[in-house]
């Protein structure tokens, strides 16, 4: 990323970041299970972090809601910040994008195993209905073609 | 040829006219061929048998009165169909006159034979048998009531380019009750010279097998003409009683002439005449014209008797002296394997060179020897080339004589089939033509003849189609290109007497009825025939015959039956049809495509009750239907294929699909995630805005 495009984002983050100090001070202590998730799952992609920050921000959203359209102060937001239930609902919406995170691959994997059992099923019944038509002749084993490695 | 029907026809009256008093019907076991001649089977005339034909009694529905008999041919002798074509319906006078011939069903031997009618000689034979004693004919009667009418026969079956081949006493009739009127009998009704014992035939054709005779010369003719005169004028056969073997021997040592009328009174006027036609030497051999220069008074050449070189020193063989070649050389065809040690002593060719002071023949004898010698092979092998060659070149003039076998060239075809029909060794005559016999025969003569010329491509032919082992080849080739009217052999078809291509089909429709219909209808004797008589329409489909594939194989025999029936008929054959649609089971498997298979098994039997083989044949290997299946068998393999590899790919991908789902499922879970975060903004913000 050359110089010119970084103070360029600079340029439009630091009166943005002004203007939303207090949502920024919020979502600073709310989004740290996000912070852990990407740099925790940072070898298998961006989905960990981004599962978990979006059950993050999830959690975040009423009181951000609420800090946006009742008082966008930082008063607010440390009053949201020391709030113990507040820090519950946040913390406790990212451990739940956790076990999804967790869950849904294990999920998938049996989703797909079991298409392949099917697919595997179906393919014999063609291979039958083959051989029903056209008789034992119409048979081959398939050999996997040996790579060559240089 | 003429095929005989048994059953009348009805014929039409013209309008006005009065039917006929009806012909009364013949009594008796009778079949009736040509709608008109009843021909009993139940009332045989022995008296007019012939050695291989039985005489049956004939009544002529249409002119009743007429007398006629009929010879029928027994089924192990082949008759002479060339000739009997020539002479139905043409008069040769002085001739037993053939009123019609053909092949029809003959109960008695429940299958068709040949069937020859003629006009019946109401005087009898002229001499009963060969070993009877009849009155001496006076000589004053001789010229008129033997020489001239017979000589006349000679003429004119001359001009029709046949020789008759039995002239002898006890196949000379009377065809009229008083006796005057002496015809020539039958010539027909078996192989020409056959019938023909070896005191009427010359010492050449005396010494060839019987059925290796071949049609001979006109001066064959004169010989056993000769003859005849001799037994007419003597009332008797000089030589009864003597054995093949002591004829020709004593013909051989004295001469013809000498050998039979030795001391016997002949008339003196016959004498000269005798003399002409029984020269040994056929060149000087009375022609027939030379017998009506005589009748008619002139004053002949007198025949030069050659003799054999003679040897000063005997050769002793077989405890026998011998001065010359020709009775060495037939006292060796009877002791071949003494013959054998002879020549590869070289005792035989010392006594050529020095005894009889013939150095080409020596040599000629040493060259043989020496070249039978070297040849690969086994040593008996070795002897009977040897044997056979030296024989030869003893006596050109001799038939082909190997071990028990002696045949002329021209009468190896008819001597084939003989053995072939009578399930003789056919050994003799694989070897005949497998170590070129003929060659050396043809090398050994000393006058050239055009006819030797021929031989070459004959078999040379023979012998291609011998290394040939396939069906419509091999020795069953070789005797329909040698015999030219050889009915079909087949075991299926024999008993129908097919002469023809044309007739192949309908006998086969006769005998599918009592065939083992799990074998085919054309076998080799069948596929020979064909590809002999109908090469252009059969050639291709034999060769398809011969195909080591089943499927193939089945389909050129049926394009061989379709071709034939679409060519030359019949239209129908549905006994055929049938046998020939249960063999459809290698072409039916064929067909890859088992919806296929059952659509053939369903429609063959409605073809098969049409009769018609192209149409099964056009429905059985149509090329569309072939290439469709075959399209389809291959785009069925690929799909096979294609299902394998992806199961194969499904069942080993497990780590794969493994570290897929994860992939996946993290994004899943993420984009689940997501939307979770949207829908709680979303809700949340709307619940503040009301």
């Amino acid at each position: 990323m050359n110089k010119s495009r970084v103070f360029l984002y600079l340029m439009l983050a630091i009166p943005i970041g002004l203007m939303v100090i207090p949502t920024m001070i919020v979502l600073m202590f709310a989004l740290l299970p996000s912070g852990v998730a990407f740099i925790m799952e940072r070898g298998k992609g961006i989905y960990g972090g981004v599962c978990v920050g979006a059950m993050n921000l999830a959690g975040a959203s009423p009181y951000l809601v609420d800090l946006w359209f009742e008082g966008h102060t930082v008063e607010a937001a440390f009053g949201i910040l020391t709030d113990v239930f507040a820090i519950l609902v946040i913390y406790g919406c990212a451990a739940f994008g956790w076990a999804i995170y967790a869950t849904t691959p294990s999920v998938v994997s049996t989703f797909m195993t079991m298409t392949a059992g099917r697919r595997i099923a179906a393919l014999q019944d063609q291979q039958k209905e083959l051989v029903l038509k056209w008789g034992p002749d119409v048979e081959s084993v398939y050999e996997q073609e040996d790579k060559k490695e240089d | 040829m003429g095929h005989l029907r048994q059953f009348p026809r009805r014929s039409r009256l013209p309008r006005g006219a009065t039917a006929p008093d009806p012909i009364p019907a013949p009594v008796g076991a009778f079949i009736t061929v040509r709608d008109r001649y009843s021909i009993f089977y139940d009332r045989p005339v022995p008296s007019l048998d012939m050695p291989n034909a039985l005489a049956f009694e004939v009544e002529d529905r249409k002119q009743p009165g007429r007398a006629l008999y009929a010879l029928i041919s027994k089924p192990e002798m082949l008759a002479r169909i060339s000739v009997m074509r020539i002479l139905k319906g043409n008069e040769v006078s002085n001739t037993l006159q053939m009123v019609d011939w053909g092949a029809a069903d003959w109960p008695p031997a429940d299958r068709k034979c040949i069937i020859i009618i003629y006009f019946r000689p109401l005087g009898g034979r002229v001499m009963d048998s060969l070993s009877a004693i009849r009155e001496k004919i006076p000589e004053h009667q001789f010229p008129k009531l033997i020489i001239k009418p017979i000589a006349d026969a000679l003429i004119e079956l001359g001009q029709k380019g046949i020789t008759h081949r039995a002239i002898r006493p006890d196949n000379l009739y009377y065809m009229d009750e008083g006796r005057q009127k002496i015809v020539l009998g039958d010539c027909c009704t078996s192989v020409a010279a056959s019938d023909q014992p070896v005191v009427l035939e010359s010492i050449e054709s005396g010494m060839s097998g019987v059925y290796g005779r071949g049609s001979g010369m006109y001066a064959d003719d004169m010989y056993s003409f000769g003859v005849t005169l001799l037994m007419l004028a003597l009332g008797r056969n000089p030589m009864a009683g003597l054995s093949d073997d002591e004829i020709i021997d004593r013909k051989v040592k004295t001469g013809s002439y000498a050998a039979l009328a030795g001391d016997e009174r002949l008339p003196v006027s016959m004498i000269e005449c005798m003399r002409g036609l029984l020269t040994d030497d056929p060149e000087q051999r009375w022609a027939v014209e030379g017998i009506d220069l005589w009748i008619n008074g002139k004053r002949m050449t007198p025949v030069q008797a050659k003799s054999e070189t003679h040897s000063q020193r005997a050769f002793m063989f077989a405890e026998q002296e011998f001065f010359a070649c020709r009775p060495l050389s037939v006292q060796m065809h009877r002791h071949w394997d003494d013959a054998a040690k002879a020549i590869n002593d070289g005792s035989l060719e010392i006594w050529v060179r020095r005894g009889l002071e013939n150095n080409n023949l020596a040599d000629s004898i040493a060259a043989v020897a020496k070249t039978t010698q070297a040849m690969p092979g086994d040593q008996k092998e070795a002897n009977d080339n040897l044997v056979t060659r030296v024989l030869m070149l003893m006596d050109p003039n001799a038939p082909i004589r190997y071990r028990t076998f002696s045949t002329t060239l021209e009468g190896f075809g008819t001597s084939l089939a003989i053995a072939m029909l009578q399930k003789k060794t056919l050994q003799p005559y694989i070897d005949f033509i497998n170590r070129d016999f003929w060659r050396y025969w043809v090398s050994s003569q000393t006058a050239y003849h055009p006819d030797h010329a021929q031989w070459e491509g004959v078999f040379k032919d023979l012998k291609n189609y011998m290394k040939d082992t396939n069906s419509g080849a091999g020795i069953e080739r070789c005797v329909y290109e040698l015999n030219e009217w050889l009915y079909c052999l087949s075991p299926l078809i024999s008993s129908q007497y097919v002469l023809e291509v044309k007739s192949v089909l309908p006998a086969l429709d006769i005998v599918s009825k009592s065939s083992n219909t799990k074998m085919w209808p054309v076998d080799r004797h069948i596929s020979a025939f064909l590809r002999s008589r109908y090469a252009k329409g059969t050639g291709t489909q034999i060769d398809a015959m011969n195909d080591e594939r089943p499927d193939r194989a089945t389909t050129g025999m049926l394009s061989v039956l379709a071709i034939v029936q679409w060519r030359l008929g019949p239209d129908t054959v549905f006994g055929l049809a049938s046998w020939v649609g249960g063999l459809m089971g290698p072409i039916i498997n064929s067909y890859q495509n088992r919806q296929k298979r059952k659509e053939i098994e369903r429609e063959i039997p409605k073809l098969v009750r049409k009769g018609n083989l192209p149409e099964l044949y056009n429905f059985v290997d149509n090329p569309e239907e072939r290439q469709r299946d075959a399209e389809g068998f291959s785009w069925a393999k690929a799909e096979y294929a294609a299902a394998e590899k992806q199961m194969f790919e499904l069942q080993t991908g497990q780590m794969d699909r493994d570290e897929n789902a994860q992939k996946m499922g993290r994004q899943t879970g993420a984009g689940v995630a997501v939307v979770i975060m949207l829908l709680a903004y979303a809700v949340t913000l709307i619940g503040k805005a009301f």
